[in-house]
C-alpha cells in the first residue's frame, strides 16, 4: 500500500477537564475517500479542527508525508495541503462566484488590480472539472443551490493546493438530489487520484456509496476502522450506533 | 435531458433586463424625476450658469462624505462621527492659520495646516476603528461617543485658544497659495468659458457670468472615482465586500478583516477632512457648528444610493445618483422661493424609507429569497 499523505497518531484534545479526543489514530491515502462516522458529540468536528490548525492538540502527533508537523494556525494547515470545507462553507452570499473563489487569495495585476477575466476563467474551469458548468461566474453565490455551493467550496480548496480535503457533513443540510450532486463531486475528486478526502457524515448509505475506508468515533475514541471490504454491513450499522447492538436498542426503545 | 448542463439554466438577459435589475436603477430614476421637476418648477433657473455651480457645490459636499460612509457601510460598519470630524478638521485648520502652528512653531501655511490636520484626523479615525474591532462593540455606539467627544473638543479648543467659537476674516489664501487654491478655488473653467463662447453664461451686462465650479467638484470626482475603482477592480475592494458580507468567512479565507475596517474608518475621516478643507479655503471661515448632522446625510445618501445597511453590498455609482438627488432637493428652496425649506426633510425621510425597502428587496433577490 502507498504511504498515507496524512497520518495521525494517538491524537488527544482536552478542553479543560473535558477529554474531547482520547487518542485517535487515522491514516489518509491519496485517491481514497475516508469516511469519518460517529454520533453527535463523538468528537468528529474536534478532530478535523485539530487537523485544520484551528485547535492545537493536547497530545499525540500529526504527520504529513511521513514528517511530523505542528499547525499553529489554519494557514499552516492549508499550506501543508490540508483543505477544510466547513459546514458553513465560508462563502459570502452577496458576492459573485469568482469573488468568493478567490476571496483572500485574489490574482493581482499592477496596483493591486484584480485580473478579473483570468479569475473568471479559472473559477469556471475548476468548477467544471468537478462537475458544474456555470456560464456566468459573476452570478451571486446567494442564488446557487446548497450542492452547488459545496462544489464551489471544494473546487476552491483543491485549486489552492489541498492534498487532503476535509468535508464536514457536506450532505447533511441538503435535499436528496443535491446530496447526490455532492456525492458525485466527491467521486470526481477521488478519481483524480492525488487527493485524499475525509468525509464526515451521519449517513450510512452515503458513506458506503463513496468511501474506501471507515473510521468510527465514539466518545472521543476510535471504536472501529477498516476498508469497505473488511467491514460487513452489520459491523457498520453497529458501529454507527456507537457500538451498541441493534437488538439492544430495540429492547431499550420497547421498554419506554 | 442528460446532456443539459447548469449553464443552460441561466436565461440570457437582454441589455434592458440587465439594466433594470441593476441596484442603481432606483436612485437613478428618482434623480431623473427630481432633475426634470426642478427644471420645470424653477423655470430652468436651477440649471443656469450660477444655479448649476451652486447645485454642484452642495452635491459635491454630500458626495464626498457619502462616499466614505458608503464604503464603510459596505464593510459592515457605521461612522456617526463624520459631522464632528468635519467641525474638528475645520477648526484645526482655521486655528492654525489664525494663531500659528502648535507649540509656537511659527506661521502655518495652508499646506502645513492641511497636512497636520489630516494627520490628526487620520489618527482619530485609526483610534475609532481600532476601538471598534478590538472591543467588538457596535460601531454605532462607539462612533456616537466620538460624535459628542469631537464636537466638544472642537468647541472647547475654540474657546480656550480663540475666545470665540468662530473664526472669520482670514486672508484669502487662494490668492497666494496654489495649495489653498487647489482646495478652495475654482475648477473646470473651460466648461464655463465654452458655455460663454457658445453665447450663454451671460450676466445682466452681457459679460461672462460664472468662471468655474468649486474645487470640491473635482475632489468629489476624484474620491468617488477612486472608491469606484477600488471597490470594483482591486483586491482591497474584494476584501471590503467580503468583510461586510460575512466577516467570519472572510477571515477564514485569509482576509485581514480588522485592517480593512480600520482603514475604512480612516477613509471616512479623510473624506470629512476634505469636506472641511474645501469649506475653509473657499470661505476663509470656520465655526464650531460646522458639519453638524452631516453624518446622517452621508448615511442617508449611501442608503438611497443602494448601499445595504447590513453590509456586503453597495454601489458608488448609486451613491453619486443619491448625492445628486439629495443635493438638488436641499437647494431647491433657493430656486423655488415659494416652497417651505422644511419639505426637504420630508422628502429625504420619504425616499430614505423607500430606499430601505428597495434595498431589502435587492438583498433578498441576490440571496435567493425571492
Ligand atoms: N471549544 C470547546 N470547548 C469545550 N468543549 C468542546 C469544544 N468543542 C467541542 N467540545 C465538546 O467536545 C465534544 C465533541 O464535540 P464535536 O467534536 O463537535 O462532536 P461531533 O462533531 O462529533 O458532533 C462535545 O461534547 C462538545 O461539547
Ligand atoms: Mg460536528
Amino acid at each position: 500500500m502507498a504511504e498515507p499523505y496524512l497520518r495521525v497518531e494517538n491524537l488527544q484534545k482536552q478542553f479543560g477537564p473535558f477529554i474531547a479526543l482520547g487518542g485517535v489514530d487515522l491514516e489518509i491515502y491519496p485517491g481514497e475517500v475516508h469516511a469519518l462516522l460517529g454520533d453527535n458529540g463523538a468528537g468528529k468536528s474536534t478532530l478535523i479542527k485539530t487537523l485544520a490548525g484551528v485547535h492545537q492538540p493536547s497530545g499525540g502527533q500529526i504527520y504529513v508525508e511521513g514528517k511530523p508537523v505542528n499547525f499553529r494556525s489554519p494557514r499552516d494547515a492549508s499550506s501543508a495541503g490540508i483543505g477544510t470545507v466547513y459546514q458553513d462553507l465560508a462563502l459570502n452570499q452577496l458576492m459573485s462566484i469568482t469573488r468568493n473563489f478567490f476571496m483572500g487569495r485574489e490574482i493581482k495585476g499592477p496596483l493591486g488590480t484584480l485580473k478579473m477575466d483570468e479569475m473568471n476563467k479559472i473559477a469556471h474551469d475548476e468548477m467544471l472539472k468537478i462537475g458544474i458548468d456555470f456560464s456566468d461566474p459573476t452570478q451571486a453565490v446567494g442564488t446557487m443551490s446548497g450542492g452547488q455551493r459545496q462544489t464551489l467550496a471544494i473546487a476552491r480548496a483543491i485549486y489552492f493546493g489541498a492534498r487532503v480535503l476535509i468535508l464536514d457533513e457536506p450532505t447533511s443540510a441538503l435535499g436528496q438530489k443535491q446530496q447526490m450532486e455532492v456525492l458525485k463531486t466527491i467521486k470526481r475528486v477521488r478519481a483524480r487520484g492525488d487527493i485524499g478526502i475525509i468525509f464526515i457524515t451521519h449517513n450510512e448509505i452515503h458513506s458506503k456509496l463513496v468511501a474506501d475506508r471507515f473510521t468510527f468515533l465514539a466518545l472521543g475514541k476510535v471504536i472501529g476502522s477498516g476498508t469497505l471490504q473488511e467491514l460487513a454491513d452489520e459491523d457498520i450499522r453497529k458501529l454507527m450506533a456507537g457500538g451498541a447492538e441493534m437488538a439492544d436498542l430495540e429492547q431499550e426503545l420497547a421498554a419506554i | 435531458m442528460a446532456d443539459r448542463s447548469e449553464s443552460d439554466r441561466l436565461q440570457q438577459e437582454t441589455w434592458l433586463q440587465r439594466t433594470i435589475r441593476r441596484p442603481e436603477i432606483g436612485s437613478f430614476t428618482v434623480m431623473i424625476v427630481i432633475i426634470i421637476a426642478l427644471s420645470m418648477a424653477s423655470n430652468g433657473k436651477a440649471f443656469n450658469a450660477l444655479g448649476l455651480k451652486n447645485n454642484i457645490a452642495i452635491i459635491a459636499q454630500y458626495g464626498i462624505i457619502a462616499t466614505g460612509a458608503a464604503m464603510l457601510m459596505i464593510a459592515g460598519e457605521f461612522d456617526l462621527s463624520i459631522g464632528s470630524m468635519i467641525g474638528f478638521a475645520g477648526m484645526s485648520m482655521a486655528m492654525m492659520l489664525k494663531w500659528g502652528l502648535p507649540f509656537g512653531l511659527g506661521e502655518a501655511t495652508p499646506f502645513l495646516a492641511f497636512f497636520i490636520t489630516l494627520a490628526m484626523t487620520l489618527s482619530i479615525g485609526w483610534v475609532i476603528g481600532t476601538v471598534v474591532v478590538r472591543s467588538g462593540l457596535s460601531s454605532f455606539i462607539v462612533t456616537l461617543a466620538f460624535l459628542f467627544f469631537m464636537r466638544g473638543v472642537t468647541e472647547v479648543s475654540f474657546r480656550l485658544i480663540n475666545q470665540s467659537t468662530q473664526i472669520s476674516g482670514l486672508p484669502d489664501y487662494k490668492e497666494t497659495s496654489w495649495f489653498a487654491d487647489l482646495l478652495g478655488g475654482e475648477v473646470f473653467g473651460w466648461f464655463y468659458d465654452l458655455w460663454f463662447a457658445l453665447g450663454g453664461n451671460l450676466n445682466r451686462r452681457g459679460e461672462q457670468w460664472v468662471d468655474g465650479f468649486d474645487a470640491r467638484f473635482l475632489w468629489w470626482l476624484i474620491i468617488a472615482g477612486g472608491a469606484y475603482f477600488i471597490l470594483s477592480r482591486t483586491q482591497i475592494g474584494n476584501w471590503i465586500y467580503a468583510t461586510g458580507d460575512n466577516k467570519e468567512s472572510a477571515r477564514a479565507n485569509g482576509v485581514p478583516v480588522n485592517r480593512v475596517k480600520v482603514g475604512l474608518f480612516m477613509f471616512t475621516a479623510f473624506c470629512a477632512t476634505m469636506f472641511a478643507a474645501c469649506q475653509v479655503f473657499d470661505t476663509n471661515t470656520s465655526d464650531a457648528a460646522k458639519g453638524n448632522l452631516q453624518e446622517l446625510f452621508a448615511i442617508a445618501i449611501a442608503v438611497v444610493g443602494g448601499t445595504l445597511m447590513t453590509g456586503g453590498f453597495g454601489s458608488i455609482i448609486g451613491v453619486v445618483f443619491g448625492a445628486i438627488t439629495v443635493g438638488l432637493v436641499a437647494n431647491a428652496v433657493f430656486f423655488i422661493p415659494t416652497i417651505d425649506g422644511a419639505w426637504f426633510r420630508v422628502f429625504l425621510g420619504g425616499i430614505l424609507l423607500a430606499a430601505v425597502f428597495a434595498n431589502e428587496r435587492i438583498r433578498k433577490r441576490i440571496t435567493g429569497g425571492i
